[in-house]
């Protein structure tokens, strides 16, 4: 998978090229609107993931560009600026996501490889972490064996989390997915689930399968804590 | 009428003056009248005083006193013409005196007895009885044989009395009539000369922080009034400047802030999942990456307030039901509450129908009742009520918990404001949450107020305008936008 990031902040673009090479990506780096129209002229990209300040050809200008090409490669929108109304215009002049800064890296990740069809990975309706079973279709969840009531909140929370498992969730990203953006700002809800989460699905099992990684919010993974 | 407006203080004035010259002049007129009325009379009384003193001096080198009060009746007959005349001797004894006039108007011998002047002129009036006054004038006379007398000529006052009587009733009755004129004419005269006042008022009470692009009407008129609107119309052009450069200044500095944060979190974010990172490392890591998701989420909330000030367009403007919004909110806050042992109800009668932004107006539901949870103590209660009062749509968040103190109540809605600053970041709040319900509820035409009694909890009052009918939602749309 070949990714081209177009990004003129140099530190923003080493630390996004940096964790997307860890994740095994090829990426290409522009620094600006010319060069990154060049590279796409020469090379056939999976996804482009666009800053929208960009020096000399602004972002809007690249993604039209680029859609005037015909060139369906899926963009990733970074910005600073989060109107509502120029998130929509660049929803209209074809870019497939949207993401501001300051953003987790997590939560990039998340972004790409879903626009390149290829998370979240496990797609069946069984999800499965250690001994803990999630039934996509019925909403039940085991743990060795032993069905474990959930209320609708806590089973989506816990969804989210055991579909990505092994990745670390910002408490953001957790509201954003699990109850919706009014939710912002107020990460003492993620705190209070997860506790009931916890009580329900961890203490009466020796091993624990959520964890908290602090500053950055939480994951479930069956390898123990570090 | 408002005492303390400009229209009735001037109206006022304007009748007060003009009544008090009309009081001053009748005044004045009445005593000229008085004086020149008063003086005619006594100017006849006198001459007829001396005319008598010469036929007494006549009829004393001639019969003596014998034929005085004869010739007296002869000549002026004071009796007939209501006039009365009185010769008195230097001893005291009346020599003449003339008869009761034929209107009786006076008992002549009742009149009191003469009084010898220090100069050979003098007038002077006697009290008749009932308000009735005579004006009374003498004059000394001495024959050659050396016998004096007093000759004294009078008349009644009446007719003076009830010509100034008349003069007085006219300034009375015309007084009241003046000073409706005045009033009358004067507020007529007033209303003119401010109407133009209460219409730039009107105006300039419309223009807030959201609409500051419009301006006064200015009537082309010339006058002070003109300037006035084009005076106001200048500063509102400052303030306009004003609040663009601050918005601007908020939007840059988000903007500019965004970029270094995201540098930094995405730094420490790959440092702290090292898997061979020391443990105390991760924890300062950590904390440190806490303080950056601060700093990033009052970027965000003064980012988001900058754009709800500026009136950006709403992201989505629906009719929906506040009340059904309210309680799914609370019920999705429920456990937030539960987990402080905190009871939360919510009272929410369905079909509170307003128009606006759902998912700001969920934020100000949220950020409300997030508030109260976290001032509230364990143990507590916090009550949700959405209610139509008056076409406004109430949303009501009330605790029993902290409570605000008096002197903070009014800023409790400023930018970064605590009342407890130690107990509100130990909570984690970045003091911008009531602000963005403000600018919210600013930016959906509607306001928020806070009442509290300390340690007897608090209340939140948010009223928005109802939405008016059920199917105009497209012409409201367009309306907003």
């Amino acid at each position: 998978m070949r990714l081209l990031l177009i990004e003129d902040e140099k530190k923003v673009a080493d630390f996004v090229a940096r964790g997307l090479r860890a994740e095994r990506f090829a990426v290409d780096v522009a620094g600006d609107g010319p060069g990154a129209l060049q590279m796409l002229a020469a090379c056939q990209y999976d996804l482009v993931i666009l800053d929208l300040m960009l020096p000399g050809l602004s972002g809007s200008e690249v993604l039209n560009r680029i859609r005037r090409e015909r060139n369906e490669v899926p963009v990733l929108i970074l910005t600073a600026r989060d109107a509502m109304a120029e998130k929509v215009a660049h929803f209209e002049a074809g870019a497939d996501d949207y993401l501001t800064k300051p953003f987790a890296f997590a939560e990039l990740l998340v972004r790409v490889k879903a626009l390149l069809r290829r998370g979240p990975v496990n797609r069946s309706s069984l999800l499965r972490v250690g001994d803990l079973e999630l039934d996509r279709l019925t909403q039940q969840v085991k743990r060795a064996g032993k069905r474990i009531e959930l209320t609708a909140k806590e089973y989506a929370l816990l969804e989210y989390l055991v579909a990505n498992a092994g990745r670390v969730f910002s408490r953001t990203m957790i509201i954003e997915h699990v109850w919706d953006q009014s939710f912002e700002g107020l990460t003492n809800i993620v705190d209070v689930y997860v506790r009931h989460l916890r009580a329900k699905v961890d203490d009466p099992f020796p091993t624990k399968l959520i964890h908290t990684v602090r500053g950055v919010g939480y994951s479930v993974s069956d390898s123990p804590d570090t | 009428m408002n005492a303390r407006s400009l229209r009735f203080q001037l109206v006022a004035w304007y009748a007060g003056l003009l009544t008090g010259c009309f009081a001053l002049i009748g005044l004045a007129t009445y005593v000229v009248l008085q004086t020149s009325l008063v003086g005619a009379l006594k100017e006849n009384q006198l001459r007829r005083a001396r005319q008598i003193c010469q036929l007494v001096l006549e009829e004393a080198s001639r019969d003596g006193e014998a034929r005085v009060g004869e010739q007296i009746e002869a000549r002026y007959a004071p009796g007939l013409n209501d006039r009365f005349v009185r010769v008195t001797r230097s001893d005291g004894s009346v020599l003449y005196r003339s008869g009761r006039p034929k209107d009786q108007a006076f008992e002549p011998a009742e009149l009191p007895a003469a009084v010898w002047p220090a100069r050979s002129e003098t007038a002077r009036q006697v009290a008749l009885g009932a308000g009735r006054r005579m004006l009374m004038t003498g004059r000394d006379v001495k024959t050659p044989g050396g016998a004096r007398y007093l000759v004294e000529a009078g008349a009644p006052m009446d007719e003076v009395q009830a010509r100034l009587r008349q003069w007085l009733l006219f300034l009375v009755a015309g007084l009241p009539v003046v000073a409706l004129a005045a009033i009358g004419g004067g507020s007529f005269l007033v209303k003119r000369a401010l109407s133009p006042v209460d219409k730039i008022a009107a105006s300039a009470e419309r223009i807030s922080s959201q609409n500051l692009g419009e301006r006064l009407p200015v009537a082309q008129t010339g006058d002070e009034l003109e300037r006035l609107s084009i005076a106001l119309n200048h500063m509102v052009d400052r303030l306009d400047q004003a609040f663009q450069y601050s918005r601007r200044f908020v939007a840059d500095a988000s903007h500019e802030l965004r970029t270094p944060l995201t540098v930094l979190r995405g730094e420490l974010e790959s440092f702290v999942q090292e898997p061979q990172l020391a443990p105390e490392w991760r924890e300062r890591l950590g904390s440190a990456l806490e303080e950056v998701e601060r700093l990033a989420s009052i970027v965000e909330g003064l980012f988001a307030i900058s754009r709800l000030d500026a009136g950006e367009a709403q992201a989505e403007w629906v009719r929906f039901d506040l009340a059904q919004l309210a309680a799914s909110t609370a019920d999705q806050m429920y456990l937030l509450a539960e987990d402080k042992r905190i009871e939360l109800t919510c009272a929410a009668s369905k079909g509170v129908w307003i128009n606006g932004d759902r998912a700001r107006l969920k934020q100000v539901v949220v950020n409300l009742l997030d508030n109260a949870i976290k001032y509230t103590p364990e143990g507590g209660a916090v009550m949700v009520t959405v209610s139509a009062i008056d076409s406004k749509a109430v949303l009501e968040v009330a605790d029993n918990g902290v409570g605000i103190p008096p002197e903070s109540l009014p800023r409790i809605f400023d930018r970064f404001f605590r009342v407890d600053k130690a107990r509100s970041r130990e909570l984690g709040g970045a003091g911008l949450g009531l602000s963005i319900v403000k600018s919210i509820c600013a930016a959906h035409h509607g306001n928020v107020g806070a009442t509290s009694a300390p340690g007897d909890g608090s209340r939140f009052r948010v009223e928005l305008p109802l939405a008016a009918q059920p199917m105009n939602n497209q012409k409201q749309h367009d309306h907003e936008h």
